[in-house]
């Protein structure tokens, strides 16, 4: 079989339990993604030439295939800033998304060899769960704009959004990193007014700029019911660092929303599919809970792992590796420094920013990047 | 106020001396006690904190005191009364008033030695440190040798960065911490307070090539890089953080990273690893692979270990800065010191010491011109003496305030 046929099945097959899923709420068994999950990573080891040679020096190779998904060699997240890492040539790519600056402030890319499977993906998994009332939303965006950052992958993801599932009056309040808030406390007036419930999708950071402003100008929202808080990321990088609890507390209490209709979404552009918390799905019961799970579609799964590579028992903090099948196209586990811990009841994500006092009089990384 | 002014210098010093040398017994009990608690909240193993509490006793013999002070005031007696000074007018050292000494990170005892000399100064000592109790039963030593400490010496516990800080009232704050905590403290201090604030930096390593003509004396070299990088889980800002080797010696980079990693596993027998956290082990997990991947491309070498206790990573790419990760050292192969300042100058990297393996006079020129405050051998870059100038500081003349005269 050629190139463009395994690509092509395997990608049938992918994009046939994302329907499945969507339309049916079909998981995928155990089996049924570990044999999957280990034929897209032989298609990787035969086409994308950087990942083959890590995991050759891992003494994995075509003829020594593991038997398990989670032996698969994550690559480090990282790695993406260091080589092409694709199946096929990059300049084939019908989307491609520039992953976040190292503290070297480089960047590197993830291809997508096929945009419609990274807009079922990310589509199903919007869907799922931050839409699971299939509620018609407006979109207000405190993300990357497509139209001036058009490799950022959560402005594109927002984008698609919008323009699927929005009423048709999306906006967007970023202009590189300012912040236009007279024009959000504008359009969620009118939204009040209209009674217009609205999807509020913004980077944690962003989110604590707008409180700070509306807290100046005393300001408080009723917004319409159905209307939710979609936040992403972190602080990294950031000289403030805002306690996530305290976050929602004053987001719900500002915006006149319940805790769970604020959602936590957790991705990377390393990866094709996100997770989210399970606050919309678990609706009301979980308004006094304390911890949100993480929940991801079938087709991505997470391990909590050790430094040594194996998976940790339930309730050990680990790194996270993410084994992701709609990574078709580029390296389907990835590796990551973020952290994690696995209970019956879902995956906990310990948050980038939270750490440890400092320790020793030496300088840190963190320190060194804020120099 | 001022307990110790009718003690006589010498005094002070001798029973500074004295305090620490039955601490500097590994079985004097109140340290046996203490040891439990030193490492549970370093993280360290038992032997890293002995090591620890050796390194810090044993250099406070009443020689070296006296000998530090004298070459910094010019003589003992001046803290007792008017003396004379070769070519200076007559003068008398006073002690600046109170000295508070805020330490906020996990270092051992690294408030001990300013208030030591702040003692010495005659200065009233007020330690905030992190609790384990250390300072405190230190200075009930120093008590028992000279009541007077009892009053002059006390020992706070730091609550971190939600403490109140309640400075107002001392004439010299000596601080240590990140840059954020030096100035926030600095912001809490009256107008003429003396502010001395020690804040996280780094150590390097340099081996000339003429240091690498045979494989033997490069693994002595590797060796004494190895107790740098693993003594304090390379979290001290004189622990290793980034090693340069010139290229065209006998031994070349790639064979003494190789030898460095050979080393640190060997020091892991003396200095078994400490407690990592769960972000630490994730970054060197990570940092591995990465330069794993890099290796697998063509590009430089690793050297590591399944759990990744440590980690040695060879030539990674220029714009990387250093880990500053547990036993984790990235060496740079260079042609020359310039490739060394260029890195290190990119990356904005305030360097406390430099260990150098080599006799050149641009060595020394390179140790100056990258801001170091101190050369030392491989080996001991963790054994600063007491006599030296940590942070580029005098020890004991900013405890002071002097008083000439002329007549």
């Amino acid at each position: 079989m050629n190139y463009n046929d395994e690509a092509y099945r395997l990608d049938a097959e992918i994009f046939t339990a994302i329907q499945r899923w969507h339309d049916y709420g079909q998981d995928i068994s155990d089996e049924g993604f570990n044999e999957l999950a280990l034929r897209i990573f032989a298609h990787q080891l035969r086409y994308n030439e950087p990942y083959a040679r890590y995991c050759e020096t891992l003494g994995v190779t075509l003829d020594s295939l593991p038997s398990s998904w989670e032996a698969i060699p994550p690559i480090p997240s990282a790695a993406f800033k260091e080589a092409a890492l694709a199946t096929f040539p990059p300049a084939q790519a019908e989307l491609s998304f520039a992953t976040s600056g190292t503290t070297a402030g480089e960047s590197g890319r993830h291809y997508m060899e096929n945009g419609k499977l990274y807009d079922a993906a990310l589509l199903a998994g919007f869907d799922r769960f931050m839409l699971p009332d299939h509620m018609r939303l407006r979109y207000l965006n405190l993300v990357p704009n497509p139209a001036q950052q058009p490799h950022s992958s959560l402005g594109y993801m927002i984008a698609r959004v919008s323009e699927r599932r929005g009423d048709g009056a999306t906006a967007w309040y970023l202009d590189g990193d300012k912040l236009d808030i007279d024009a959000l406390i504008g359009d969620l007036e009118a939204a009040v007014e209209h009674d217009r419930p609205v999807c509020i999708a913004t980077t944690a950071f962003a989110l604590v700029h707008v409180l700070d402003a509306l807290h100046e100008r005393h300001r408080y929202f009723a917004l319409p019911n159905g209307s939710r808080v979609m936040e992403t990321g972190g602080f990294k990088g950031r000289s403030r660092v805002v306690d996530r609890d305290d976050l929602y507390a004053r987001t719900a209490e500002r915006f006149g929303m319940t805790n769970c209709a604020i959602v936590a979404e957790y991705g990377m552009t390393e990866l094709t599919t996100q997770y989210y918390d399970d606050v919309m799905i678990q609706g009301h019961d979980h308004e006094h809970a304390s911890v949100r799970y993480k929940v991801s579609p079938p087709w991505l799964r997470a391990r909590v792992v050790g430094p040594d590579g194996f998976t940790l028992p339930h309730g050990v903090v680990g790194a996270l590796v993410h084994v992701d099948l709609a990574n078709r196209a580029s390296c389907i586990a990835i590796g990551t420094e973020d952290l994690g811990v696995r209970f019956d009841e879902g995956l906990v994500l310990i948050g980038r920013e939270s750490g440890a006092a400092l320790r020793g009089c030496s300088l840190s990384a963190e320190e060194l990047l804020v120099r | 106020m001022n307990a110790l002014r009718a003690v006589p210098a010498r005094g002070i010093v001798r029973a500074v001396a004295d305090a620490a040398a039955r601490w500097a017994d590994a079985d004097f009990p109140p340290r046996v006690r203490l040891l439990n608690r030193v490492v549970e909240r370093t993280g360290y193993t038992m032997p890293v904190v002995e090591y620890a509490l050796d390194q810090l006793f044993e250099s406070l013999s009443a020689d070296a005191l006296e000998a530090t002070i004298a070459g910094e005031l010019g003589s003992l007696e001046v803290l007792d009364g008017f003396a004379l000074r070769p070519g200076r007018p007559r003068a008398r050292a006073l002690p600046v008033g109170s000295v508070c000494v805020i330490s906020s990170r996990t270092t051992i005892g690294v408030a001990i030695v300013p208030a030591i000399f702040a003692l010495c100064a005659k200065c009233d000592v007020l330690v905030k440190d992190r609790e384990d109790g250390l300072v405190r039963a230190f200075f009930a030593t120093l008590a028992e040798e000279l009541d007077a400490f009892a009053e002059a010496a006390r020992a706070q516990t730091w609550e971190g960065e939600s403490d109140s800080l309640n400075v107002g009232s001392f004439d010299a704050i000596v601080a240590f911490g990140s840059d954020a905590t030096l100035a926030r403290i600095a912001a809490s201090t009256k107008s003429g307070t003396r502010f001395i604030g020690f804040g996280s930096r780094a150590s390097i390593g340099y081996v000339a090539r003429e240091e690498l003509r045979d494989t033997m004396h490069a693994k002595a070299l590797a060796a004494g890089a190895a107790r740098d990088l693993v003594l304090y889980e390379t979290e001290g800002c004189l622990s290793l953080h980034a090693l340069f080797v010139e290229r065209r010696g006998g031994v070349d980079p790639a064979t003494f990273t190789k030898l460095v990693a050979e080393e640190v596993e060997r020091a892991s027998v003396e200095f078994p690893p400490g407690l990592r956290d769960a972000r630490a082990s994730a970054r060197i997990a990570n940092a591995r692979n990465l330069a794993a991947f890099r290796s697998a491309a063509g590009s430089g070498s690793v050297f590591s270990d399944a759990r990744g206790s440590y980690l040695t990573v060879l030539d990674p790419p220029e714009s990387e800065p250093p880990a500053f990760l547990p036993r984790a050292i990235a060496v740079h192969a260079v042609d020359n010191p310039s490739d060394a300042i260029t890195y290190l100058a990119r990356h904005d990297v305030p360097v406390e010491a430099v260990a150098i393996a080599g006799k050149r006079e641009d060595l020394r020129s390179f140790a100056i011109e990258i801001g170091a405050h101190r050369i030392a051998r491989f080996g001991d870059l963790q054994r600063p003496p007491i006599g030296g100038n940590h942070g580029g500081r005098s020890r004991i003349a900013d405890f002071i305030t002097w008083i000439t005269d002329e007549r």
